[in-house]
């Protein structure tokens, strides 16, 4: 029987591949490889960074976040509350003991590990705010830096052990709060235009358009920021971090105080 | 047919097999770990394929990058970035499947480590088979 379903199991994927197979072959998804790029690609980015006719355009070099922040926002925030949703049924798993300090009492690494770390963490940190804060210039973004950040805290409990994390400044609650302001700024700088102008824009309007007035603004000395990208940006970078860190911490409890949380269930909630 | 065609017609036959074999790791194995190491391999082989999508051929004569190096760009300027850039789009789409993959990723490894501190172990025939237990003597 094992062997019989071992054997479904094996000539499945490889019919599967042979029926994708033939039709690429024969050419099914255009000539390869391609030798020019699709016209709703050549419109985004033509219109991108197009300063003579700013009717369509979005401020930003960068056709990426362009399309992730403006041309396509309210997916790109569906995707940030889904993100969100995610990390919420990770943590109501985990509800019983997410406020504690965890029980470990290590000391972390040697001196040596712990002061190259301290040296490289402030790097990560910075690393992570500039590909957040040049997310309109240059290939990078909020969720991108976001998560670079994140990798900061998940160090510092290898290598400092978990008590600095556990008493340190950025607490559960502090890190829950600032995730829950940046997704509040992600929605208050799609509606503010809504706001501004009473209800002449539409939602996540990044520059003027045609029969409204209002627009971020487009740059900063002779720099683009790419209007509400900016913003946009900076608070996701913010949430995706913050999200990150509490995720992180979470999954790292050691063994005793994660199985706090199952003592519950032999009570029946 | 030359070596660019050949190359890249590999590139996308071996991710065909990669998603295949992926496809069959998340099937076949009951291991909830090595599951989910293969479902993240399969969510990366389908994020490049997209990547790969949006690829066009680099043609010879362009040695600059596809970036604007002009802070107010000419038409020229903006034609000629047109000439080397690829499709943003699938970037943008793939951008957008990581940021939902890499949630779901989260949920389902506390998920897998809360099951393994429950059960004792990552193999859903035998968790299957202590679940069937604890309902029958539920039951009985």
């Amino acid at each position: 029987m094992r062997r019989y379903r071992d054997v479904v199991f094996v000539s499945l994927p490889i019919i599967t591949i042979a029926l994708i197979l033939i039709p690429t072959l024969l050419g099914a998804i255009g000539p390869l490889p391609p030798i020019d790029v699709r016209d709703l690609a050549k419109t985004y980015l033509y219109f991108t960074l197009d300063i003579y006719n700013k009717s369509l355009w979005a401020a930003s070099p960068e056709a990426v976040t362009a399309i992730v922040w403006d041309y396509r926002g309210l997916d790109t925030f569906y995707e940030t509350i889904v993100f969100y949703t995610a990390i919420i049924g990770c943590l109501a798993l985990y509800r019983e003991v997410v406020r504690k300090p965890d029980r470990s009492k290590g000391e972390g690494l040697s001196i040596v590990v712990k002061k190259a770390t301290a040296i490289a963490m402030l790097g990560i940190v910075a690393v992570g705010a500039s590909t957040v804060l040049h997310g309109m210039l240059t290939p990078g973004g909020g969720f991108q830096g976001g998560s670079i950040i994140a990798v900061a805290p998940v160090l510092a409990i290898v290598v400092f052990s978990r008590i600095l994390v556990d008493y340190s400044k950025i607490t559960y609650e502090k890190a829950i709060m600032l995730r829950n302001l940046s997704i509040i700024g992600i929605a208050l700088t799609a509606l503010a235009p809504l706001i501004i102008s009473l209800g002449n824009a539409f939602i996540f309007q990044n520059q003027v358009k045609a029969y409204t007035t209002f627009s971020y603004p487009s740059s900063i000395l002779d720099v683009f920021m790419g209007g509400s990208l900016w913003f946009l940006n900076l608070f996701e970078g913010i949430a995706v971090s913050m999200a990150f860190f509490i995720a992180f911490k979470v999954l790292l409890y050691t063994e005793e105080t994660s199985k706090e949380v199952l003592i519950g269930e032999d009570y029946g909630y | 047919m030359d070596i660019k065609t050949i190359m890249f017609v590999a590139t996308i036959v071996s991710l065909y097999i990669n998603i295949g074999v992926c496809i069959y790791g998340v099937l076949s194995k009951p291991n909830l770990v090595k599951k989910f190491i293969a479902l993240t391999i399969l969510q990366d082989s389908i994020n490049t394929f997209m990547i790969l999508d949006g690829y066009r051929l680099w043609r010879a004569g362009l040695i600059q990058p596809p970036v604007l190096l002009n802070w107010s760009p000419t038409e020229e300027d903006l034609k000629q970035f047109m000439m080397r850039a690829v499709d943003p789009l699938p970037q943008a789409l793939v951008l957008t499947a990581i940021v939902i993959g890499l949630a779901a990723n989260v949920f389902l490894a506390s998920v897998i480590l809360h099951l393994y501190r429950h059960f004792g172990t990552v193999d859903v025939d035998i968790i299957g088979v202590l679940k069937r237990v604890a309902i029958s003597e539920e039951l009985s």
